[in-house]
């Protein structure tokens, strides 16, 4: 270097005055020569610095996470058991949802079979938070709609339970709408390395990223053609150009190709590279989501996982690689199909391929589904649980970082809101009628199934969580229980009476019954079933008022700070998840559990982010709620809901009507033993609708629970309640032979001393 | 009744020897049901590997194991007083106490269940 350097200093220094004075040509001038030197210099600098540049893109893709991989919402995990009321049919559903392949013969994992009355099915390994369950081969008998025994086919044994593996309800995808599923190095079968490279790139094991013979005879051809008919690039090319570089056709970019190409194979193994190119090639389109690598495609394709493939299946996929848009089997199953053959053919060039399965695949049809899944079916669900996930994770990493949320969804009783929804809404010809309904399990707060539109399908405002609308009726259960706070009882005399009320503005407000009649006095009870308006005013202005307000704050629903006589009514505004909460509490004996759709949260590692443990907070005297709870049963058995009693007679429901200004909003809250369902109907532009709770909505949650089918509600036991046999007119004790009396319970010290007559 | 009676002279005698309420209450065993049919074989399996769980001191295993017996059977007294327990032996009283109530909503005063939930309940007010 000290010469070098010594060299230059001279050459740079002028010697003497003949030198300067020799002709030009003869030597090139000093500064022409420090010119190139700088040249040079700056071309290795510039180099260098590319090259780097280069190399920093690959370790980004490569050593970070080299996919954004869409995060996955997954369904409850259907927990199968001796007597779980589940019907063939049924099970069946769930396990299209998961993509399982209904088979002949015996069921690969991913598969199923029916055998008889009874389904062998065979679940796909799962990792659930905190345990991994193997790969199983079961089989599922049936008897009158429930499962009547489990069995381990290949030990034969009786299972007590099977937890099956979860549906994937919906994905958050990264901005570039890419889904993929990852397929780690070892998943891959060989047979799909052989054929891609075989069709691909035959020479991947001998080149160092790039092939000169074969971007010759590329050059040639297309010089031959005048255009591009063959293209030239390796898989390494093919991956750096997928990964790295924009699709346009350009000399820089086939420049930066290369080196990338060369930069890959210095850096990686060829197994690294053939896996990353597995995962990362774009296969199909669905809607504007692109399904990229093996793993989906096949998923989607033949619902098959990658290592049950066939090489019929192979090939198609492999095929596709070239033109994912002109080999779509669905838009163009024939060229999907000669592509395929072309495929198979090489494979049997290859020796990768014996000649009769050859004949086999190549008159195999294409084996593929019927239509692609939809994307994301729920949205109204989805939409919540996102938000219910937004307090821990920002939008990014969900749509990068391929998290795994588990929820209480149940794709079951969601169809069967669907369906029964579809049926409600049908009988009212009112093509501007809006519906929300919401599904809980209010023993757990688990949600179990939403709807925020008519067209359930139909990814829009989410009114089920964002409509807040007036509830009418619907807080007079919670009014109730505040009554009951202070001397009152379900027998108590109660006045139907006109009230008039001055309020703070100084405008008289007049509330009246929803049929504008007068019925004078009556048990409070009854005026609860009836759902009269008046006596509840008169009693709430008495002081139930304040106490409402500040049961309403224990749940979290008191919305204003000052408090009006009307709430007394239900102008209060709430939307259907909100009712859904107040109703939860009411249902579960004061017990609040907050409503949740998500239970735990892992990332792909599948290590465990998040779980959200049950909660139960005791909030209200459970003697008390009973009451309510009973009063409730009366709607349905002899009040504004008595629907119930004529279409579901001999089972008990518990549940209350509400109906706005005008018949704007019709409500209808009820729970069965397990389900508590909230259904809200109305339009967007607050027009009337002419139903209320009783016409409208009460139909609804009917169809929706003829559909989904459900258990009596029966109330706890509760030692420090005593029952009496009453008449509901006007609160009397009347005889245990009384048929029209009603069976109600009282505090001890409160009970009823007033006789009637039987009614 | 005899298991009342039993787990009765057994607090007895322990309070008589100078235990604490916690010592006693890790001595009372409350037996799992075992070889039942259906949907409470399934709860009652669930509830033994929670009670395995929980004697490896893995408590978010047990939890796991509780919380899915509860949703099958969510009304048994008995998935509710072991998630109790389980939150009890993680050092989280306030849980305890929130299951324990949700045990004795469910469990009916002839339970034998009902005495292993009021010790619980003491144990976890007093923690």
């Amino acid at each position: 270097m000290a010469g070098k350097s010594r060299r230059s200093k001279t050459a740079s220094r002028p010697s003497s005055k003949k030198q300067r004075k020799k002709p030009a040509s003869t030597r090139p001038p000093r500064n022409w020569r420090k010119i190139a030197g700088y040249l040079l210099l700056a071309m290795v600098v510039g180099l260098s610095v590319y090259l780097g540049y280069l190399n920093h893109l690959i370790n980004a893709r490569f050593e970070g996470d080299t996919w954004a991989l869409p995060s996955r919402v997954y369904a409850r995990a259907l927990e199968l058991y001796p007597g779980l009321a589940l019907t063939r049919e049924q099970l069946e559903y769930e396990l299209g949802l998961s993509s399982y392949l209904r088979v002949e013969s015996q069921p690969l994992a991913g598969q199923y079979r029916r055998l008889g009355e009874s389904v062998e099915l065979h679940a796909r390994a799962f990792d659930f938070t905190g345990e991994r369950q193997s790969a199983r081969l079961l089989q599922v008998f049936f008897d009158r709609g429930r499962v009547s025994a489990l069995t381990d086919s290949r030990g034969g044994g009786d299972l007590k339970l099977f937890r099956l593996p979860p549906v994937i309800i919906g994905s958050y995808y990264p901005d570039n709408g890419e889904d993929r599923l990852l397929l780690s190095e070892d998943e891959i079968p060989q047979a799909l390395v052989d054929a891609l490279i075989a069709v691909e790139d035959r020479k991947f094991y001998q080149h160092h990223g790039l092939s000169p013979k074969s971007i010759l005879r590329a050059l040639l051809a297309n010089l031959e053609a005048g255009r591009t008919v063959q293209g030239g690039s390796t898989l390494t090319q093919q991956l750096a150009k997928n990964m790295f570089l924009t699709p346009e056709k350009s000399l820089l970019r086939k420049i930066n190709e290369a080196f990338m190409a060369l930069l890959l194979e210095l850096r990686f193994s060829k197994h690294a590279i053939v896996t990353a190119y597995i995962n990362e090639v774009f296969l199909l389109q669905q809607n504007r989501i692109a399904i990229h690598g093996f793993a989906r495609a096949s998923r989607m394709l033949f619902r098959r996982s990658v290592e049950h493939l066939e090489p019929q299946h192979l090939a198609l996929l492999i095929g596709m690689v070239k033109g994912p848009s002109r080999y779509n089997p669905f838009k163009s199953p024939e060229q999907a199909t000669q592509r395929r053959n072309l495929v198979l053919k090489i494979m049997l060039e290859q020796g990768l391929l014996e000649a009769q399965p050859y004949a086999a695949a190549s008159s195999a049809p294409l084996g593929i589904v019927d239509r692609l899944p939809g994307v994301n079916p729920f949205p109204a669900y989805l939409d919540l649980v996102k938000r219910q996930l937004r307090t821990g994770y920002s939008s990014d990493e969900l749509a990068r970082r391929g998290l795994r949320v588990f929820t209480a969804f149940d794709p079951l009783l969601q169809r069967n809101l669907e369906l029964g929804l579809a049926n409600g809404l049908r009988r009212f010809e009112q093509p501007e009628l809006q519906a929300a309904v919401v599904i809980t399990d209010y023993l757990s707060g688990d949600v179990l199934a939403l709807v925020s539109d008519r067209e359930t399908d139909f990814p829009g405002f989410n009114r089920a969580l964002m409509a807040q609308r007036p509830i009418g009726s619907l807080i007079k259960p919670l009014l109730l229980y505040s009554l009951l706070q202070g001397d009152l009882t379900l027998a108590s005399l109660v006045r139907d009476q006109p009230i008039r009320i001055r309020q703070s503005d100084g405008k008289v407000w007049e509330p009246r019954n929803y049929d504008r009649q007068l019925h004078g006095e009556m048990s409070l009870y009854q005026a609860f079933i009836q759902s009269y308006n008046l006596p509840f005013v008169t009693l709430g202005v008495d002081g139930g008022l304040e106490a409402l307000a500040q049961n309403l704050a224990r749940i979290g629903l008191l919305k204003h700070d000052v408090v009006y006589p009307s709430m007394l009514l239900g102008t209060t505004e709430m939307s259907a998840y909100e009712v859904a909460q107040m109703f939860q509490v009411i249902a579960n004996n004061g017990y609040f559990t907050p409503l949740t759709t998500i239970r735990s949260v892992s990332d792909q590692q599948h290590r465990s982010l998040e779980r959200i443990p049950l909660e139960s907070h005791k909030l209200f005297d459970q003697a008390r709620m009973i009451q309510v709870q009973r009063a409730m049963i009366g709607v349905a058995e002899s009040g504004t809901a008595s629907y119930l009693g004529q279409r579901f007679a001999g089972r008990k429901i518990a549940g209350k009507t509400g109906t706005t200004d005008s018949a704007r909003d019709s409500w209808f809250a009820g729970f069965s033993q397990r389900l508590l369902s909230v259904v809200w109907l109305g339009r967007d532009d607050n027009q009337p609708i002419n139903l209320s709770g009783a016409s409208g909505a009460l139909r609804v949650w009917s169809d929706i629970m003829q559909q989904q089918g459900f258990e009596s509600f029966r109330l706890s036991r509760d030692g420090s309640l005593k029952w009496r046999n009453v008449n509901p007119l006007n609160g009397g004790i009347v005889q245990q032979s009384c048929a029209n009396g009603v069976l109600l319970p009282f505090p001890q010290g409160r009970l009823p001393s007033r006789k009637s007559a039987c009614p | 009744m005899s298991l009342i009676r039993f787990h009765g002279l057994l607090l007895l005698a322990l309070l008589l020897s100078g235990c604490t309420l916690e010592q006693s209450y890790n001595q009372y065993q409350i037996p799992t049901r075992q070889n039942q049919p259906g949907q409470q074989g399934a709860v009652a399996e669930l509830q033994r590997n929670a009670r395995e769980a929980l004697s490896r001191s893995d408590y978010q295993q047990a939890v796991e194991y509780l919380q899915r017996a509860i949703k099958i059977e969510p009304r048994n007294p008995r998935s509710w007083h072991y998630l109790a327990e389980t939150y009890w032996r993680s050092g989280d009283n306030r849980r305890c106490i929130e299951m324990v109530e949700r045990s004795f909503s469910y469990s009916s005063s002839a339970d034998d269940l009902d005495h292993a939930n009021q010790q619980l309940r003491e144990i976890c007010q007093q923690g």
